[in-house]
């Protein structure tokens, strides 16, 4: 009786969860009971359940705590009790990474495994293969072979996805068991070949040339499972689009044929996979999308809603890239807004906001904001991004949607969701002047009452950045003011400093800005004080440089670059000061996707890794050449490799420079196109421009057919700090040997030979690093007049402004600031700011002012620089 | 069904069941015996070396066994000891012929008897001297004498006896003694 009271108010409790209030101490102190005999099964099974149910919350167990439960549990390998025994699998599965000796149970399962209970044998395989190490893999190498080819499906499938799992860590024996994995890949069990097929896909994964073998062979096979079939189309996916990265181009391949012929299998998974394969190709030609769209079309007005699901998610998707393939499904997408799953329903909606015309945003925005509430965060999430990528594209909106997301800020929601709005807000801010102070108020609402640090101290950095070149700065104080009195330590830092900008950038704030920060030098916090200290010192100095260096404008390095070299620094006792000017600069990111820059303000606050950028890996890869080890520091890295061949031509080159102080490192990467060829010693042999001087080629050994490599060539810049520019003619010398298609075998004798490249250009981009000065207008004061140089130039090739500004920022090679890059619609005048840095350290500030007029774009160029010659390299680079 | 089990308890323990231990150096044979104690149809005809341990169910004179096999390689030995609490006997093979590892045989027994979970208990320890088919092989008594049972086990019912795994020859004789040591102690509670 008194049990059955119990029950009933733990159920209350814990809403119908029979484990909601157990803790973890009295199940591992009910665990012992495991040791005893004999075995009751119903109260083990119970007990071993909630150790797994622990497990699974992530409760954490120590690992002689976990040790003792497992060998515990090993007793109740005694009990035949077929649940108690699928339970003890699990329960070895998940503690083989928490307990200790778990090898222990080896022989146990090996007998259950190759025992006469069926049931058994599938699960003992998984837990076998979870506890084995590549040590002990050769004991159960001869068991695993067999149960591969095992008769019994479950076996079979069970050993497939084992070795799959094993081949993570162990590719060497698992490799030897292709020739099991070939013959599974013929049973008639749909699932056993999928597995079969995924198996050899692992085995091979990292061999471009035999995976390619494998889908090309298996896609003229005709096999029975759907699950195979769309694990080829997403192999031929991978390979499509791999060809497109590495060589940029996309011939018609049989795979493609094989992905497009998918669209007709019978069976409903693979027709969308292949579907959502062709509309994901990065290079999808119109035609090309003709054929998978209609599929989509199809599936969006189908009774099952998984398939409605899948048709619609994929569109929204790719709506963007091909809004025009997405506009021909309006009619089903309309039908879709009513949808009764609201998943559904926000994606459809969604997505003809993104491809829809202006007129039909109102419409939408009520028809979703009807049932925001009833959609989980993630779906929120979707529609928020749908708003920020229609505020870029009908700026004239932004009231419509501005209103919308202040009102979702005030809503209930998870960091993610609230983190997507504020972006979008932010992104609105930044695209839209006259956006700008309704966004900032929102803002300064939002951080009121903000349980999100991130957002707090990135919206603080907005405010800072923003605010004081709003028209009435003063009104924001307040809002930041009162984060110092209420806030955490990270918060109250990301404070200060948003208010040191205030007061180093509107004369008539200093007086009280400093009075606030005078406050905050008694903080308890390290760093609020540290900073607080500071900026109150430097305010006082009165300085315009000193403020633009140090407060409005900021450091601008590479966080890994400079981590590089200040443990470099720290390597050899020297009684030189570290240099900053020696750090690379920090630039873009290898994500190219349009992302909102936030410099990393708020100290030790910010959560996501600090990324390796495109030139960091470059830098790391050419300080492991011993040939480059003295070059000093990378400068800059060109962005995009220029191609030097042709397409589909025997040979395919491109091209990367990196510049150092007085060096430029070619990089040439190179493939060979021809299967019954190896060159080997290939090098690129440039014949230099005035100046410029060749010292070395670093040699690629060889280069068989299909597998990439890469040959430099080091080049000494010239003595005369003006000439930096040239053309370079290059070609490729290399020894020839024939091989045989088939193995790759090549002969002994080859003989020399060269191969004639496009020519490569050094331009002024190439000297100079992009760099993004927040408050342009302060940096340019400080820079100064003394070596500014002016001249006027009429682009008579450019149409319009907005060609004119792209191709400016291209040939100077600089960052363009305070959003001038974006030309307002129907302006006749615009000026661009750019700024950058230029080989050596010094600073370049350029600002082009441009009118349309009948004869194309007139410019007034006007350059500043710390030094002579980087002005005169600059003012010469767009002549 | 737990109020009978608690019954059955109260009313003094008429268990007939046995947790038995099955330990030993590695290769001293000790799966061969587990293995010939089965029916004849369930016996698999080639014996691994253990990795770890098995468990094995058998009958025998009307006392059915549940015995933890455990490997015996010096990587496996030092986890024996997990096992040794709830086991109601022991049993110790020895390879009789392999005269050069007698004194790691001993080693380890001496170890197992001064665990707290064996030393405060009164279990029966059964001792086969196996592999007496060989010709190096030494008798029960010698093996006796060179792993000084005598003098270790001085409050433990013991015994040994010469047995081959391959042929069954002995092992009745042993599980006899087991059996019988057994039933009385239980009796006895
Ligand atoms: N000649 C002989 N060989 C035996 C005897 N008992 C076991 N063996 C062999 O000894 C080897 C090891 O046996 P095994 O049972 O695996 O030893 P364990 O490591 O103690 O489990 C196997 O090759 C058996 O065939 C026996 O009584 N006589
Ligand atoms: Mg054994």
């Amino acid at each position: 009786m008194h049990m059955l009271r119990r029950d009933k108010k733990e159920e209350e409790d814990g809403g119908g969860n029979p484990f909601h209030n157990i803790e973890k101490s009295s199940v591992l102190q009910e665990a012992r009971t495991f040791n005893e005999s004999p075995i009751n099964p119903r109260k083990c099974a119970h007990i071993l359940t909630k150790v797994l149910y622990l497990i699974n919350q992530g409760e954490q167990i120590g690992t002689t705590e976990a040790t003792e439960a497992f060998f515990a549990m090993t007793k109740l390998f005694q009990a035949k009790d077929p649940i108690l025994r699928r339970l003890v699998y699990l329960g070895i599965k998940e503690m083989s990474k928490i307990a200790q000796d778990v090898i222990i149970v080896t022989s146990s399962l090996m007998k259950d495994m190759t025992g006469r209970e069926d049931q058994f044998r599938g699960p003992a395989i998984r837990a076998l293969c979870s506890i084995t190490d590549t040590t002990m893999l050769q004991s159960i190498e001869r068991y695993m072979k067999q149960a591969i080819v095992d008769k019994v499906n479950a076996v079979s499938s069970a050993a497939l996805v084992s070795s799959l799992h094993l081949s993570k860590c162990s590719q060497d024996v698992t490799k030897r068991w292709v020739n099991e994995a070939q013959e599974a890949v013929s049973s008639d069990n749909i699932m056993v070949q999928y597995h079969a097929l995924g198996l050899l896909y692992h085995i091979r994964k990292y061999d471009r040339l035999a995976v390619t073998k494998l889908v090309t062979k298996f896609s003229k096979h005709s096999l029975k499972s759907p699950y195979a079939y769309c694990l080829l189309v997403r192999l031929c996916y991978c390979l499509l689009e791999i060809l497109c990265f590495v060589y940029f181009i996309r011939t018609d391949s049989p795979m493609f044929d094989f992905i497009e012929n998918c669209l007709r299998h019978k069976s409903e998974i693979v027709i969308y996979e292949a579907a959502h394969a062709i509309v994901n190709l990065k290079n999808t030609s119109a035609k090309e999308l003709a054929s998978a769209v209609p599929v989509l079309q199809l599936f969006c007005s189908s009774a099952k809603p998984t398939l409605r699901f899948a048709a619609i998610r994929t569109l929204n998707k790719v709506a963007m890239k091909h809004p025009a393939a997405v506009t021909a499904c309006n009619l089903e997408l309309e039908n879709l807004i009513t949808d009764s799953n609201r998943s559904i329903a926000t994606l459809a909606i969604t997505t003809l906001l993104k491809t829809g015309s202006e007129s039909s945003i109102d419409r939408l925005m009520k028809q979703i904001s009807s049932f925001m509430n009833e959609i989980s965060d993630e779906f929120k999430i979707v529609v928020i991004q749908a708003i920020q990528s229609l505020c870029s594209k009908f700026p004239r909106k932004h009231p419509v949607l501005m209103n919308f997301l202040s009102s979702v800020l005030r809503d209930e929601g998870g960091f993610e969701y609230k983190k997507a709005i504020v972006d979008s807000i932010i992104t609105i801010i930044e695209d839209n002047p006259e956006a700008k102070e309704a966004g900032l108020a929102h803002l300064c609402e939002f951080i009121e009452d903000c349980e999100h640090t991130v957002l707090a101290t990135k919206i603080l950095h907005l405010l800072g950045r923003e605010g004081p070149r709003t028209p009435t700065p003063s009104k924001y104080i307040r809002f930041i003011y009162n984060r110092v009195i209420l806030e955490n330590a990270a918060v109250r830092a990301a404070t200060v400093t948003a208010l040191a900008k205030f007061g180093a950038h509107c004369e008539e704030l200093l007086p009280s800005c400093i009075v606030l920060l005078e406050r905050c030098l008694l903080d308890t916090d390290d760093e609020v004080r540290d900073r607080a200290t500071f900026y109150v010192q430097t305010l006082k100095q009165q300085q315009k440089s000193l403020k633009s260096t140090y407060i409005l404008n900021g450091l601008q390095v590479s966080v890994v670059g400079l981590e590089r070299a200040l443990h470099h620094y720290t390597m050899e006792p020297t009684e030189t000061p570290f240099d900053v000017k020696s750090v690379p600069l920090e630039t873009a990111p290898i994500t190219d996707s349009k992302q909102v820059r936030e410099p990393g303000e708020a100290g030790g606050q910010k959560t996501e890794k600090v990324a390796a950028s495109r030139q960091d890996i470059y830098a790391e890869q050419l300080s492991s050449i011993p040939e480059f080890a003295n070059l000093g520091n990378l400068f800059k890295s060109s962005s995009l490799p220029v191609q030097l061949t042709e397409s589909e031509t025997e040979y395919v080159v491109q091209c990367v420079k990196h510049t150092f102080s007085h060096y430029i490192v070619f990089q040439f990467d190179c493939s060979n196109t021809l299967n019954d060829q190896v060159l080997e010693n290939v090098t690129v042999h440039m014949e230099p421009a005035d100046g410029f001087q060749v010292l070395k080629c670093v040699p690629c050994a060889s280069l068989p057919y299909n597998k990439p490599g890469t040959t430099y060539t080091l080049v000494h810049l010239p003595e005369d700090p003006t000439l930096v520019t040239g053309t370079f003619s290059c070609t490729l010398k290399f020894i020839v040997k024939d091989c045989d298609p088939n193995t790759g075998e090549p002969d002994d004798e080859g003989y020399e030979d060269e191969y004639v490249l496009e020519d490569v250009e050094v331009s002024v981009a190439d000297h100079v690093q992009r760099v993004m000065k927040p408050n342009f207008g302060v940096s340019w004061e400080e820079v100064g007049l003394e070596n500014e140089l002016e001249d006027t130039y009429a682009l008579s090739t450019m149409k319009t402004l907005e060609e004119a500004v792209q191709n400016i920022i291209k040939f100077m090679g600089m960052q363009p600031c305070e959003r001038s890059d974006k030309v307002p619609e129907g302006k006749s005048s615009h000026t661009l700011y750019l700024a950058g840095v230029y080989r050596g350290g010094h600073d370049g500030l350029v600002r082009a002012k441009l009118a349309l007029s009948d004869a194309g774009v007139t410019m007034q160029l006007t350059v500043r620089s710390t030094d002579p010659d980087v002005s005169e390299v600059m003012a010469t680079a767009i002549g | 069904m737990g109020f009978l089990s608690r019954l059955a308890e109260i009313m003094g323990f008429k268990k007939k069941e046995a947790n038995l231990l099955v330990i030993g150096l590695d290769n001293s044979g000790k799966t061969t015996i587990i293995d010939q104690l089965k029916p004849e149809d369930k016996r698999s005809r080639d014996v691994a070396p253990t990795v770890g341990f098995t468990v094995d169910r058998f009958k025998n004179n009307s006392l059915q066994f549940t015995a933890f096999d455990m490997s015996g390689q010096g990587r496996y030995r030092n986890l024996w000891e997990h096992y040794f609490k709830n086991c109601d006997g022991i049993i110790f093979v020895l390879d009789s012929s392999d005269k050069l590892r007698m004194a790691v045989a001993k080693d380890e027994l001496d170890q197992a008897l001064k665990h707290e979970d064996i030393m405060k208990r009164r279990i029966p320890i059964l001792f086969f001297a196996n592999k007496m088919d060989l010709r190096e092989s030494m008798t029960s008594v010698r093996c006796s004498m060179v792993m000084e049972l005598e003098k270790s086990i001085r409050d433990k019912p013991w015994h040994i006896c010469s047995s081959n795994a391959k042929t069954g020859e002995g092992l009745h004789e042993g599980f006899e003694w087991l059996t019988d040591t057994l039933k009385s102690m239980l009796n006895d509670k």
